[in-house]
């Protein structure tokens, strides 16, 4: 291996890790501020670091640092099996933190000809590593709400184990339609297949190509993340907080972290399989490596753009209203922060000036395509994030009798119905 | 049948209705504008920014932090006939009666305590003082302080607030 494959893994792993773990303050600040914005309220926006609020972002480190502190308490009560007790959580958000690193965060990188995959593990059976590895998830739920020798946290674990009966098969069969469709288990050639176009002139995205599968896969992704409309593993009005009603301190914030990394490796996996990864659409890298100097005149153009309606949008709401007299130090911030902003795209044109004026390497201009894919991914990830939450604070509740009646007597059929029409039509076109 | 009986229809039977996708997007449709109407305009959302602004809304009937009025000759309206401490079912009024000097009436209080922990807020008090001598028209909503004492209000402090609603003194003794 040479420096640069080096480089690259270790870069990319960390890439992962950090997506991996620290979008969690960020996805539950944005789960408090979307809710309470949906709720014509404004949520927590207090909390500040030096008079920096970042919207409030601040609060959810406040809040792990609470969960840090508290005092771990035991159940006295729970007898056998404690040790299987203190590591369900664990192994919740341990398997929603592995199966993300499956994930390609950007196209394969060609240096001096080795392949160097921009993947926390470099594998390429990304799919049946996420199936298997994410299914192990609830399975921390299951130990959790058993061990904790409670009534309403048997209840929970009980209803969990009825959720995977519910959506195991249809999640399987669904992902089974997109492999036939592109005739590989690696996310990356996933990725890579939708780049293309379909029919002459739409994008070839998963959702376009299998739009029943894509369905089912986002239903099925809804209900392993155990997020609304299919949260039944917990109920605050029936049985309390479910399978962690025993679980206290860093014990919960384990399971309610897990919930966050499921989520967003829900969103991953969706992005990665239906819409286009790191793709732009109609976009693939090849076209981007080959007309460089395009590309990233079109970057210098987009990147100042955004920046400024991000700066319009700061400078008007990160304000305080006229009748109230202290500004708490907002004005300080928007001016630090556009001054930041503003250096920001200063250094990312010169860069780019430089990159298509002066250096001829190879090299530089698949690691700036690179990056580019990444920030690509990341917006993508958030936006699907932002419709998981949404979708949180929109829906009511499912049953759990009603998710396996819409598994069993819908998703399977229509699945399997999918899975048939899918075979026939690659084998028709292939032969 | 008998007319009496209002048949509704049940829905949810439709095809549309058995898809939800529908009424999913419906709703996402409901909460995107919600959601997209307050981010490109956060200071129009319309809650109260507490500590800074303060409500506005308090009206006369409110059931503020309680007050002692005075006659117009700025004397204590209070005849210490433990009405009050009698009706208050919290048991929070604590009144020790002495003689009265300044030729209004026989008594008035010598200590008065409200110990607004125990309060309710019922205003039972003030339907029950014969001399419109207890009132909680104040308007105050926020009682702080840093230990309980704080919180047993003694006859001075409730002799020193204000009526917010322009009623100053006692309309039943002058």
């Amino acid at each position: 291996m040479s420096t640069v494959a080096i480089v690259i893994a270790i870069s990319s792993f960390l890439l992962g890790t950090l997506l991996a773990l620290l979008t969690i303050p960020v996805l539950v600040w944005l789960e408090r501020r979307i809710a309470s914005l949906i709720q014509d309220r404004l949520g927590p926006n207090r909390t500040n670091v030096f008079g920096f609020r970042l919207g409030g972002v601040v609060q959810s480190f406040a809040d792990v640092v609470k969960l840090l502190l508290k005092e771990e308490y035991y159940p006295s009560h729970i007898k056998m099996g404690k040790w299987l007790f203190m590591l369900a959580p664990v192994i919740t958000f341990a398997a929603a933190l592995l199966a993300f690193m499956a994930i390609p965060f950007a196209d394969t990188l060609h240096i001096n000809g080795e392949a160097l995959r921009v993947q926390a593990l470099p594998i390429d059976f990304g799919v049946f590593w996420y199936l298997a590895v994410g299914a192990i998830g609830v399975l921390g739920v299951i130990f959790g709400g058993w061990l904790s020798h409670n009534k309403y946290a048997l209840l929970g674990a009980s209803r969990a184990g009825s959720m995977v009966i519910s959506y195991e098969l249809p999640l399987g069969l669904s992902i089974l339609a997109f492999i036939i469709t592109y005739d590989t288990i690696d996310f990356n050639a996933m990725v890579q297949w939708q780049s293309g176009v379909f029919f002459g002139f739409l994008p070839a995205w998963g959702i376009l190509v299998q739009p029943l599968a894509s369905i089912i896969l986002i239903v099925s992704l809804f209900a392993e993340t155990n997020r609304n409309p299919f949260t039944v593993a917990e109920g605050e009005s029936e049985i309390v907080a479910g399978y962690m009603t025993e679980h206290t301190a860093m014990k919960f914030a384990m399971y309610f972290m897990g919930e966050y990394v499921a989520m967003n490796t829900a969103s991953a996996v969706i992005i990665t399989v239906i819409f286009g990864g790191y793709q732009i659409p109609w976009v693939s890298t090849e076209m981007m490596l080959q007309n460089f100097s395009v590309f990233a005149g079109v970057l210098m153009i987009t990147v100042p753009l955004i920046v400024a309606l991000l700066i319009r949008w700061m400078r008007k709401n990160n304000t305080v209203r006229p009748t109230v007299t202290t500004d708490s130090g907002r004005n300080f911030e928007t001016k630090v922060l556009t001054i930041a902003l503003l250096a920001m795209t200063a250094l990312i044109e010169v860069i780019l000036l430089y990159l298509i004026f002066f250096a001829e390497s190879t090299l530089a201009n698949s690691i700036t395509v690179m990056l580019f894919q990444i920030v690509v991914f990341v917006a993508k990830l958030m936006m699907f994030n932002i419709f998981f939450i949404v979708i949180r604070w929109t829906v009511p509740r499912f049953r759990y009798d009603q998710i396996q009646h819409l598994g069993w007597y819908y998703l399977l059929p229509l699945s399997l119905l999918n899975l048939f029409i899918t075979a026939l039509v690659v084998v028709g076109v292939s032969s | 049948m008998n007319k009496n009986i209002t048949v509704i229809p049940r829905h949810g039977s439709s095809l549309k209705d058995k898809l939800y996708l529908p009424a999913i997007y419906d709703g996402v449709k409901v909460t995107f504008k919600h959601f997209f109407k307050n981010v490109s305009d956060i200071n129009a959302v319309d809650t109260l920014e507490y500590p800074e602004e303060q409500p506005t809304d308090i009206t006369e009937r409110y059931r503020g932090l309680h007050r002692l009025t005075h006659r117009p000759d700025d004397s204590i309206a209070c005849v210490a006939c433990f009405m009050c401490s009698t009706a208050c079912p919290s048991d929070c009024i604590f009144i020790e009666a002495t003689e009265r000097e300044d030729g209004h009436d026989e008594k008035m209080p010598k200590s008065f305590f409200i110990d607004t922990l125990e309060c309710i807020f019922c205003g039972y008090c003030v339907e029950a003082c014969p001399c419109d001598a207890i009132r909680m028209d104040t308007g105050i909503f926020s009682l702080t302080g840093s230990s309980r004492e704080d919180f047993i209000m003694d006859k001075e402090q409730l002799l020193s607030h204000k009526g917010a609603f322009g009623e100053e003194n006692s309309c039943a003794r002058d």
